[in-house]
């Protein structure tokens, strides 16, 4: 049976239903799965960041994101960015797909990942590194 | 009352789709911020899983679309430079913007923005999607999971969020006819 308790919120009685795995006939599985999606997707995102800083840096670079014409570099940027996202997917989800890791690291570090993509991608940050 | 392919693209990829993105976020979120052990019956468990499980889905998918279609169908038609010698610029949306006095802001700021900071949502929402989809009830009972899920899950609407602003108010500002 699912844990019933009874709490006293501000005066306000409240009735709580904890349920555990096996009540909702749940086998749980290791955390590895959503790590290794969490840290490609975050991956990806930092890569996004570096590209745009980079081109926004670099002119020769930018040329060379230059994969189809009518979008400009952009079109690199999205291309090698999302194959970062997919190989980065792909390597790590068979290594971590039975693994149960600390969720402190892991959420730092994806997070620390994230930050880096929405920064680098954030014109008044990318705009810093533009030739004179 | 009619709309030009160009119209009709731009509707599509902001209006349609932004729109729909919108509507599978705010279901998505309120599914997984309610997933919680007291708040869910075993009789209400496999509806409102299934409910959520389509919610993300659609939104991954729908972030997927509208960066795609946004940047191989209507960003080129944005940045196409004119011919030499065109005065009327009202077609090249981002010349127009660079030549108008106080209105350059919107393609150096707003759509430099927009178009790099969008491709971070595919990405995030694709990861969030695979959590809801693989784990399922697991969500229930594990706490963090379910806020990594979450984070995701806002951190791909933040994106999309900024971006379809900046796409708002750029479309007000140069149209693409």
């Amino acid at each position: 049976m699912a844990t019933s308790t009874m709490r006293s919120d501000g005066g306000k009685r409240i009735d709580e239903v904890t349920w555990t795995a096996e009540e909702l006939d749940i086998v749980e599985k290791p955390n590895g799965p959503a790590a290794a999606a969490l840290l490609a997707a975050a991956f990806g995102s930092l890569v996004m960041g570096i590209l745009t800083t980079g081109a926004a840096a670099y002119t020769g670079f930018a040329d060379k994101l230059n994969l189809q014409h009518r979008v400009g570099p952009l079109s690199g940027k999205v291309t090698f960015a999302g194959l970062a996202f997919v190989v980065a997917w792909a390597v790590l989800a068979p290594v971590l797909w039975k693994r149960d890791l600390a969720w402190t690291p892991v959420a730092v570090l994806a997070g620390a990942l994230i930050v880096g993509g929405f920064t680098g991608t954030f014109p008044k940050f990318f705009d810093l590194f533009a030739p004179g | 009352m009619e709309l030009t392919n160009r119209e009709a693209w731009t509707a599509a990829h902001g209006m349609i789709f932004g729109a729909l993105f919108l509507l599978a976020f705010a279901g998505g979120l309120a599914g997984l911020w309610s997933l919680r052990p007291e708040w869910v019956t075993r009789a209400g468990v496999s509806e409102r899983m299934l409910r959520l499980k389509v919610g993300v889905t659609g939104m991954a998918l729908v972030a997927w679309v509208t960066t795609i279609t946004g940047t191989y169908i209507v960003y080129p038609w944005y940045r196409a430079k004119p011919p030499q010698g065109t005065t009327d610029l009202t077609h090249y949306p981002k010349s127009l913007l660079l030549a108008t006095s106080g209105k350059a802001e919107w393609h150096k700021f707003g759509m430099e923005w927009k178009e790099h900071v969008a491709w971070l949502s595919p990405m995030l929402a694709t990861a969030a999607a695979f959590i809801v989809l693989y784990y399922g009830n697991q969500l229930i009972v594990d706490r963090r999971l379910r806020w990594a899920a979450i984070v995701l899950f806002v951190a791909a609407f933040a994106a999309a969020g900024a971006a379809g602003l900046m796409g708002a108010f750029i479309t007000k500002a140069a149209p693409l006819q």
